[in-house]
């Protein structure tokens, strides 16, 4: 997805799906990611017998940090704080997407370097600190890739999982002016790329990290990856910035710990990632690395309006993916179509939340009610009802088209009257049987090309349900 | 807007969406949400399932009995690799105290070499706060004795762990780091080190050597049952049998 398509936000989503379809090895690798992912959670989670029990108690102490988010948010910043931390608050994008250039102009930084962070893909920091003159490299591997190729992340765990090994070799034979090779394989293009970024990391003035939890008792911020990328980040420039959200509080580091066991679980599988680390502060004297200054960005952006909300479940998401993993309208048209950062059945919820249902009301819709999102969510988030019920306040706010609603209306009248209902269909479906008597089924179907565009809708053949099931119901009745 | 106003608007519709209880009550509350479960061992006992589970995370192991062992170990292994005696190690007065002589290692006192010009450093050598059998952890603190860039600029990162401080779980973990915090202070970082770096970026297929070091090998030493290493070895070996 190009930036211009971005712009076009999700209001683009039926046509984006259109032309995602058609991309046929494109649909292919999704369809793989479709099988391979959720094979590859679900192996973890038989590893472990007290997985489903750990969702529980995780979701428990989710809703009670939300519940009583002022106290712990306030804990947090208070420790975090006393640890040495710079904490600031942005109630939108772009504040603070301003404090970071702010942080960065302070200290004359040119060179940035930066680890995966959702929540700066939600502000467009990127372009924005670009804007200003600076230098920024991604260095999470896949993140990095789609920065090359000028896309942005398809997938919120692999960014660059809609890319072919093909397309990610072209890409770098273009970018890095390295000369004559061969580059065969994933192994050589990892090692290329560390040849690449070793050297960013090692210049950077400033790194930016996200956060994977917020622990309220000790301050600390946990960030979790493979690569060892955030680590660099936060670790090797003088000044370090973590941007976050006040959702990822959690009161204790045990309770990060009960994060963590379903978050990499649900995410790729492992029981637990290569580097796991947390952060308190500045670097204390006689250190040798780390850096002197550290900054906290709290992002707010209608979080608060979240919490406020009948949607606050919402904020127990930990940005695991499997509900992306898991979803066959996210596997069949891939997660560029959906025009936002945040994709699949969380961000079909989040984006309308985030932006507004105006803007992204094509999302909510964007889906089969399979529940299989709700059977994976390690935070046991409700999201096929979420889902839902924004497609409630989308109808009472009448943003869906005129002629569907009327449907609806008319529908839902009809099944209010069970008795017309019934004499209704009883009449109908003879007539139809009839019509259709030649060739058993229909090519076309007035008030249902959307089914008929895609296949025959089948003749209906004797009796209605209700026809054939009412004896039956009736004679059971007497009997019982 | 300025920060003070951002802070006191979010703060105020904070506390407007959510319980206004006493902290003692909050406190309370949480207690009663109880324990959480913790995933099962491989195997019964400690050293076997942490050794099991570091050969899991593509780590490479090896126990020692003693420090002069350790040393001859750690040894052996940078001759295997580099061919060489040489090693950086943080300033960590357990590692001052290791009988080098015994194995003939030359370290290399400081952190490892941040000159982009110049070639990374071949081994670092870190000597563990905690091992985590469950996850086949090991964790580091942050600071003199263990430089960042010694967990991560390196291609072969090598972690001596005491035995003594093998732990279960990551909540034990984390109940000790707690208590080791009450009387040191808080370490800039607390690093659970589980493995050589990685990536499945591409193509959805692992490769070692990400960013970070692109071996792990780690040493466990004091007083090991005798079978442990030979058992994990097995363990593993029986599971890509079944695979």
């Amino acid at each position: 997805m190009t930036a211009v398509e971005e712009e076009l936000g999700s209001r683009a989503f039926k046509s984006n799906v259109r032309a995602s379809l058609k991309e046929t090895e494109k649909v292919k690798r999704r369809d793989m990611l479709g099988l391979f992912m959720p094979m590859i959670r679900d192996a973890a989670v038989k590893d472990f017998d007290g997985f489903e029990e750990l969702r529980q108690h995780v979701k428990q102490i989710k809703q009670h940090s939300l519940d009583n988010l002022h106290h712990y948010l306030s804990q947090f910043v208070q420790e975090a704080q006393n640890n040495g931390n710079h904490v600031h608050f942005a109630q939108d994008s772009s504040e603070m997407n301003s404090i970071v250039l702010d942080i960065c102009q302070q200290h004359d930084a040119r060179r940035i370097i930066k680890g995966k962070s959702m929540v700066t893909e939600e502000t467009h920091l990127l372009p924005h600190l670009e804007k200003a003159g600076m230098q920024v490299i991604e260095t999470d591997l896949g993140e990095y890739i789609i920065q090359q190729a000028g896309e942005t992340p398809s997938h919120i765990v692999g960014p660059a999982l809609h890319k072919s090994v093909d397309e990610i070799r072209e890409l770098f034979l273009q970018k890095h002016a390295l000369g004559e090779r061969e580059l065969q394989g994933p192994a050589e293009m990892v090692a290329e790329a560390r040849t690449v970024l070793r050297e960013h990391f090692l210049k950077a003035d400033v790194g930016i990290i996200g956060s994977n939890a917020l622990i309220a008792e000790s301050g600390y911020s946990m960030l979790v990856t493979n690569e060892g990328n955030g680590d660099l980040c936060a670790n090797l420039p003088r000044v370090m910035i973590i941007c976050t959200t006040m959702d990822r509080v959690v009161p204790r580091a045990k309770d990060a710990m009960s994060l963590l066991r379903l978050l990499v679980r649900s995410a790729t599988g492992q029981p637990v990632t290569c580097y796991t680390s947390f952060y308190t502060g500045p670097r204390r004297e006689g250190d040798t690395d780390g850096p002197i200054e550290t900054h906290i960005v709290l992002l707010d952006n209608k979080r608060s309006d979240i919490l406020a909300s009948d949607y606050r479940e919402m904020l127990q998401c930990i940005r695991c993916a499997a509900c992306l993993n898991h979803c066959p309208i996210y596997i069949g048209v891939g997660g560029h179509a959906y025009g936002s950062v945040y994709m699949g059945p969380m961000g079909s919820v989040l984006t309308p939340l985030l932006t507004s249902l105006e803007e992204s009301n094509a999302l909510p819709n964007a889906c089969t009610a399979c529940g299989r999102c709700a059977e994976v969510c390690p935070a046991s988030i409700p999201l096929p009802d979420l889902l839902r019920d924004l497609r409630h306040d989308e109808t009472r706010a009448k943003l869906s088209p005129t002629r569907w609603r009327l449907g609806m209306k008319i529908h839902a009248w009809l099944l209010c009257h069970p008795w017309l209902y019934h004499k209704s269909t009883a009449l109908g479906m003879p007539v139809l049987g009839w019509l259709g008597r030649k060739k058993g089924s229909f090519k076309s179907l007035l008030l249902a090309n959307g089914w008929t565009d895609e296949r025959d809708f089948p003749a209906p053949q004797g009796r209605t349900f209700m026809q054939q099931y009412q004896p039956d119901r009736d004679e059971n009745n007497d009997a019982g | 807007m300025t920060q003070d106003n951002a802070e006191t608007e979010l703060m105020g519709k904070l506390r407007r969406a959510t319980h206004q209880a006493p902290a003692e009550q909050i406190a309370s509350e949480l207690t009663s949400l109880g324990r959480a479960p913790v995933p099962a061992l491989p195997a019964q006992e400690l050293c076997e399932a942490f050794l099991i589970n570091v050969l899991k995370n593509q780590g490479t192991i090896n126990c020692a009995a003693n420090r002069s062992e350790a040393v001859k170990a750690i040894a052996s292994y940078l001759h295997e690799r580099f061919h060489t005696r040489k090693l950086v190690a943080g300033n960590d007065p357990r590692l001052a105290a290791m009988p080098w002589r015994d194995g003939g290692v030359l370290p290399r006192f400081g952190a490892a070499e941040k000159d982009p010009a110049l070639a990374p450093t071949s081994a670092s050598l870190s000597y563990a706060r905690l091992g985590v059998a469950e996850t086949g952890s090991i964790v580091t603190f942050t600071g003199k004795s263990n430089p960042a860039a010694n967990n991560l600029l390196v291609e072969d990162h090598i972690v001596l762990l005491d035995v003594a401080d093998l732990v279960a779980n990551l909540d034990d973990a984390w109940q000790t780091i707690n208590s080791i915090q009450d009387e040191e202070g808080r370490p800039r970082g607390v690093n659970f080190i589980s493995g050589p770096s990685s990536t499945a970026d591409i193509d959805a297929q692992l490769v070692m050597g990400a960013h970070g070091p692109r071996a792990w090998h780690v040493i466990l030493m004091g007083d090991i049952p005798d079978a442990a290493m030979a058992n994990a070895r097995g363990y593993i070996e029986k599971r890509l049998d079944a695979l």
